[in-house]
């Protein structure tokens, strides 16, 4: 039985690998573990050992619900993708997968190369760009009653009415304003998917975990966006006239990148 | 490290630091994921991200010891 197992980060092109500078790689994803490329024919794939009593399947199911635990590893793990990404084209691996023996990683890189290759060919040149889109409520309830002519005409005779008929009325506007708050939110979410999605090669709408209110607003949506370096500048100029453009409606734009192109590897199945 | 570094700031953006759960959430859920009997992937992930304020708490303990770890 061996001691060790082998933790793998990325795959890139062993040409690629071989020129990056082999002093400065970042730590692993374990404190004495060390990064190796294994290398077979035109791919290689960046690996650590571990050890076994960590990264087993039991104990490894053990260690992920202690998110402490996790979160240490998963940012390593990313430090690393993001260093080689940075350099070379790679195709980052999810967290946590693990090969019991070397010869597995090298038989995976022999039988699954032209699709690695392929993969590869396609990531050239990009990087993957994060689109976060806040909508803040207090902003966006107002300028909905200042752009909707019918809620405008509500508001002013609801002002002049009796207090029971201005109560009455005030509900509906109450009401009215929250359904066109959310069709305009959807209508500018759909907008921003729409414009990005021309200035990029793909672009994927992320489910949101997390309910996050922050000050920039509630989080509406979460975007993907898979970039050509060269093709970078166009793509955040579009997301800056579309933030200016929906400014006064409340909706904040967050742009975070590059990310190693998690989102776009995923249609391999292995 | 360089995540932090990463965000674009300009006028019409909001500037603000790409925080470890955006960082987790990209690297937990994503990724290319090779099918096979020796490899061991992970589940339940959204558990762990949802876990309540668990993580959250947590993350802070995490940046403590990530800091830590680059001074070393």
């Amino acid at each position: 039985m061996a001691e060790f197992v082998y933790y793998v980060y990325c795959i890139a092109e062993s040409t690629a690998v071989a020129q990056l500078p082999g002093d400065s790689l970042p730590a692993a994803i374990e404190d004495d573990a060390q990064l190796e490329w294994i290398s077979v024919n035109t791919l290689a794939a960046l690996v650590s050992c571990v050890p076994k009593t960590s990264y087993s399947e039991e104990p490894l199911e053990e260690h992920l619900t202690d998110a402490t635990w996790t979160a240490i590893r998963a940012m390593r793990h990313e430090t690393v993708v993001e260093y080689v990404a940075k350099r070379v084209t790679a195709i980052p691996l999810r967290f946590g997968t693990i090969y019991l023996e070397r010869d597995g990683i090298e038989q995976m890189l022999a039988e699954k190369g032209r699709e690695l290759e392929l993969i590869i060919e396609q990531l050239r040149g990009r990087e993957e760009w994060g689109v976060n889109v806040y909508s803040d409520r207090a902003m966006l309830l107002s300028s909905i009653t200042s752009v909707s002519p019918v809620l405008r005409e509500l508001v002013e005779r609801a002002e002049k009415a009796s207090p029971g008929q201005s109560y009455l009325m005030q509900k509906k506007i109450d009401t009215m304003r929250v359904d066109e708050a959310r069709a305009a939110v959807n209508r500018i979410v759909d907008q921003i998917e729409e414009k990005l999605k021309e200035q990029s090669d793909d672009g994927l709408r992320l489910r949101i975990l997390k309910v996050e209110t922050t000050e920039h607003g509630e989080l509406k949506a979460k975007f993907a966006f898979l970039v050509k370096r060269s093709g970078f500048e166009e793509f955040r100029d579009a997301a800056e006239r579309l933030a200016k453009e929906h400014q006064a409606a409340g909706i904040r734009l967050e742009l975070t990148g590059p990310w190693p192109v998690y989102n776009f590897v995923t249609g391999f199945t292995g | 490290m360089s995540t932090f570094d990463q965000v674009i700031i300009s006028e019409e953006f909001e500037n603000t630091d790409v925080s470890l759960l955006e960082t987790l959430d990209h690297v937990l859920n994503r990724g290319l994921v090779i099918a096979g009997e020796i490899t061991i992937s992970v589940a339940d992930i959204d558990l762990i991200f949802l876990g309540l304020n668990v993580l959250v708490s947590s993350v802070e303990t995490a940046n403590e010891v990530l800091r830590k770890h680059e001074i070393e």
